[in-house]
């Protein structure tokens, strides 16, 4: 019955031996010279180097394989569970629950009695995603938690960005932790996780034949006599304790429990038989384990000794992930499977649409004013007053003339990074789809580093002109990768996110490597800040936005039915294909022209489109303004309080829009899951 | 709950409150400039600094903010202490044993992004900082005062480093003497040392500075290599480096981990400072058996120094780690 084919055994044995040789290569690195033959001398009873390689180089190893098949488990099970794709660890906020409790821990003195530190990552990663589970849980749609978890793990990556900001000494050593590490101090860590990890995948194994239904639909589940809520509950169970218990032994690993699985399922499409659970879930664990081994082993064979310990692996994992995911894209034949957007959009939560886009207008405009007048020194209007006129005193004089542009470039990389975001979800059909997804964020924010790292005394255009660069040259990678007929597809979602995955570990290892002492630029370039930002830093976002308003209005119809599906348009006489390129490249500059403004700002892109589709609905006569505002509202809702509450520190703007926005859009999604 | 319009009064509410507050926030914080800026006077000097900018300072620096705590020290040391300072407390824990804070600063904020509102507030004379910051930043705070932006760190020459950023600050603020005469005590102090190293027959002792950083469990060593200024400093008063790896550029650091920790030769002294409980070598280390089999741990040589010495500081923090260090390595009277 549970008869094996002789493809999927195959693959699984050539990743076997694959995952030996790179484990047999793996011990014989390190940052003593301690090579082949010690290793071998060690086999035959030769004690003299048993501690180095009992204490560090096994448990290297070990933790490699472990976090490797537990993430490609996870992630092969939650993929299923969630009908989504692009589900992984990171969807349901494990990684980021794990990052931030270590963040506190690590400020407050917290430690655990015996199971240290790789207890409270635990712990963390685990409440994190029970929350995921106990707030997003809907009836019918697993979107819903995934929404709410891509969310809360943004959130959460804050509070950690944040502790780090504001204990610089106490949390030193976090960020690269916080990227995913190997290193190990004995055994101890991956011994105790073991058992968890085991347990996991075998729970999996157990429940391979009933996913297998899942796979078909909830509804052929139910009708065949799956008993769809136990089914959920325990996978889900299993893999967030698989994922925890990676992130307890690694940190967050990059891009793994989203890559393995994504490989195997494109790969075990070829192979009959090898799409079942039971043949799959180990495979991906597999994919999973050779990845993890094989990006460390690469990592020290091109750094050898200490030069590869600045490096985190997980930007490694990230970079190999990603080039794999494009590769297989690409072959990738009948990838068109994509989700409807309709989530949130069924049924609004306002009756009219324009009442609450004037609303949105009026807070927004408020906002503004309250912006110009809060912070560190607060000022009244009377002040403004002077300072127009050109009459301000000193201190008055610098606060507005600093103070003024950052807030226009909050409120105009906030309405960009909205509207950007509504494009590219209306042309992906992917309910996670945002700016950042498509590589553009961080082709931008690469262009803008890479000037800033080559030329240090860039200006604003220079920096600016760079980002759009990067950001045209990532939007025109996945336009070609993609193909030009194939926008719409799953493939575009895939080839896109491995971009934005791998220009993120680009960034992060340029700045490791040129600036390791320089937090204030990783801030930046990878989580984005309005400090610092004068009115000529502001005007290329201002061009743009006017711009892509002008053309919207023209074809907000189009993007109407090319958020469907690819025939409605086509049979209404819309040029799809015309449609969504010009789509995508307004998305491109708006996206672009934001990070060079403001840096890096993830949360928004995402959130703002699906606050203004759960309002008004999916029409995009009101979605996009209603977007627009609330993007607009939430960057400088963020900005200022990160100006004012802690005073005189300041928290940057790209790591409170996360915080701000996430209570708002939780409240938001229940909302519209009741209202169904 | 398919139906929810906005009912009217909350808006109205709303619309009252934002009137209210509007209208409370008219008035003014600060009086109209009424004169021009006062000329520059004629004694202002020209200093160029790290950037390779020429700054121009006005003549009688008085109020002057630090953005690095090196700065802090260094201003402390020419006689000006600063009115503002980034990160009040954090200074205290890190570097207020070495280099206590003088008078009580106001703190203006975070080392990464400190406020402009806050530093605007003082209107200091002069601002002092170190390189990182990237030119927007800079841009801001030189419509506020002249920016002074120090060094910090030079691994080709840490000590000379550390003298021009202390003479540089001098200069600027006019202590060129106080300057002099600190640097004239610290070298005296260096021979001081050196000769109660000798007597010691200590000297030649290879010591290893590491800082240990614990993170989920991972344990992270940073060695100073040669370049950086505490090896540099303790090679003054006739010990040597014992870390053999490299360092980066700019401070010196290195990167290990556990198993790097086998390149120490044996007789090398581990040297390690903290602040408060975390302290990675008797806590997550005391287990690791590579650790324990090092012979330096074997001989009992790994020496915890007193909290808050700046190890990227000035004099004063040099001489107190020297002070703390010699302590920590001579035999108990």
């Amino acid at each position: 019955m549970t008869r094996i084919r002789p493809g999927g055994l195959a693959l699984g044995a050539a990743l076997l031996v694959g995952l030996v040789a790179l484990a047999g290569w793996h011990a014989t690195q390190g940052t003593t010279d301690l090579g082949l033959r010690e290793l071998l001398g060690w086999l035959g009873g030769d004690a003299s180097h048993a501690s180095v390689i009992v204490e560090s180089r096994l448990p290297r190893i070990a933790a490699a394989i472990v976090v490797g098949l537990a993430l490609g488990a996870a992630g092969y099970a939650m993929q299923t569970l969630t009908g989504n794709p692009l589900a992984s660890p990171d969807t349901l906020a494990v990684n980021g629950g794990a990052s931030a409790a270590i963040a506190i821990a690590a400020v407050a003195g917290i430690s655990l009695p015996g199971i240290g530190g790789a207890g409270i990552a635990f712990v963390g990663g685990l409440i994190a995603a029970l929350a995921v589970v106990a707030i997003g849980r809907g009836r019918g749609s697993t979107t819903q938690m995934v929404l709410v978890g891509t969310a809360l793990a943004l959130a959460l990556q804050s509070v950690t960005t944040v502790t780090i900001i504001l204990n610089e000494q106490e949390t030193a050593g976090l960020y690269a932790w916080g990227v995913g590490r190997l290193s190990q101090n004995g055994i101890d860590t991956v011994a105790q996780l073991l058992p968890i990890v085991l347990v996991g995948i075998a729970v999996l194994l157990v429940l391979a034949r009933r996913l297998d239904v899942l796979a078909l639909g909830e509804e052929a589940a139910t009708t065949i006599g799956v008993g769809v809520g136990r089914l959920r509950l325990g996978t889900l169970i299993a893999s967030v304790a698989l994922a925890a218990a990676a992130v307890a032994i690694a940190g967050p690993i990059g891009f793994v429990g989203l890559a393995a699985p994504i490989v195997i399922r494109m790969v075990a499409r070829r192979i009959p038989g090898a799409a079942r659970h039971v043949v799959a879930i180990p495979l991906a664990a597999l994919a999973g384990a050779v990845l993890v081994v094989g990006a460390d082993v690469l990592l020290r064979a091109a750094l050898p000794g200490t030069a590869s310990l600045d490096v985190p692996t997980g930007v490694v994992t990230s970079l190999v992930g990603a080039v794999c995911i494009i590769v297989l894209a690409r072959t990738m034949a009948g990838a068109a499977e994509t989700e409807s957007m309709s989530v949130l959009g069924g049924r609004t939560i306002a009756k009219h649409a324009w009442l609450p886009i004037v609303i949105a207008a009026v807070v927004l405009t408020a906002m503004t004013v309250a912006a110009v007048l809060l912070g560190d020194r607060l000022l009244l209007l009377g002040d403004v007053v002077n300072w127009l006129a050109g009459r301000a005193g000193d201190a008055v004089r610098v606060t507005l003339d600093t103070r003024t542009p950052r807030v226009a470039a909050a409120v105009l990389a906030g309405v960009a990074l909205a509207l950007s975001g509504a494009l590219v979800q209306a042309v992906a059909r992917n309910a996670l789809a945002e700016p950042y997804l498509l590589g553009v964020a961080g082709g931008a924010g690469l262009g803008a580093v890479s000037i800033i790292t080559l030329v240090p005394v860039a200006t604003g255009w220079l920096v600016a002109g760079s980002a759009l660069a990067g950001g045209a040259i990532a939007g025109v990678l996945v336009l070609v990768l993609v193909g030009w007929r194939r926008l719409g597809s799953l493939r575009l979602v895939l080839t896109g996110l491995a971009l934005s995955a791998a220009t993120a570990a680009l960034t992060s290892m340029l700045i490791v490597i040129t600036d390791p002492w320089n937090r204030g630029k990783a801030i930046v370039w990878l989580s984005g800040s309005t400090y610092g930002r004068g009115f000529e830093d502001v005007i290329p976002v201002a061009i743009a936005v006017v711009l892509s308003l002008l053309a919207l209005t023209w074809m907000h119809r189009d993007l109407d039915l090319a958020q469907l599906d690819e025939a409605t348009p086509r049979l209404l006489g819309v040029r799809l294909t015309a449609v969504q390129i010009i789509a995508l490249a307004i998305a491109v500059v708006l996206a672009s022209t934001a990070v060079a403004a403001i840096g890096v700002v993830a949360f928004v892109g995402l959130v703002a489109p699906h606050a203004a589709r759960a309002i008004v609905g999916a029409r995009h006569r009101v979605l996009l303004p209603l977007a627009a505002l609330l993007g607009g509202s939430l960057t400088l809702l963020a900005d200022t309080l990160g100006r004012t509450l802690i005073a005189p520190a300041q928290l940057p703007a790209g790591i409170m829009t996360a915080l701000v926005g996430i209570p708002y859009f939780i409240w938001l999604v229940l909302q519209a899951g009741r209202s169904r | 709950m398919s139906q929810r319009i906005l009912p009217a009064r909350p808006v109205l509410a709303g619309v009252a409150v934002l009137t209210a507050l509007a209208l409370a926030a008219c008035g003014t914080t600060e009086a109209p400039a009424e004169s021009a800026a006062p000329g520059a006077s004629s004694e202002a000097v020209t200093l160029t600094d790290a950037r390779g900018v020429e700054v121009e300072i006005p003549a009688e620096v008085e109020d002057v903010v630090a953005l690095e705590w090196a700065a802090v020290e260094h201003l402390q040391v020419a006689g000006v202490p600063p009115v503002g300072v980034a990160d009040v407390a954090g200074y205290t824990d890190w570097s207020g044993t070495g280099a206590p804070l003088e008078g009580e600063p106001t703190d203006v904020g975070t080392r990464i992004e400190p406020s402009i509102d806050a530093i605007a507030g003082l209107a200091p004379d002069l601002i002092v900082t170190v390189l990182g910051a990237d030119d927007a930043a800079y841009a801001d705070l030189e419509a506020i005062a002249p920016v002074l932006v120090l060094q910090g760190a030079d691994a080709a020459d840490p000590i000379g480093t550390m003298y021009a950023d202390l003479r540089l600050v001098g200069e600027a603020v006019g202590g060129q003497d106080a300057v002099e005469t600190a640097i004239t005590e610290y070298e005296a102090r260096v021979e001081e040392l050196r000769a109660t190293v000798e007597e010691a027959g200590l000297t030649g002792t290879p010591l290893a500075h590491m800082d240990g950083y614990e993170n989920g469990g991972q344990v992270e060593i940073r060695p100073y290599a040669d370049g950086a200024l505490l090896p540099a400093a303790f090679e003054s008063i006739g010990f040597v480096n014992g870390w053999p790896g490299e360092g980066d550029a700019q401070y010196g650091l290195g990167v290990t981990d556990v198993e790097g920790l086998t390149a120490l030769e044996e007789g090398t002294h581990i040297v390690y400072m903290t602040v408060g409980e975390r302290d990675v070598f008797t806590d997550q280390l005391a287990s690791n058996a590579i650790y324990t089999d090092l012979p330096t741990v074997q001989a009992g040589n790994v020496h915890r120094l007193p909290d808050g010495i700046w190890l990227f500081g000035g004099v004063k923090s040099m001489t107190a780690y020297l002070d703390a260090l010699v302590a920590a390595l001579s035999p108990a009277p």
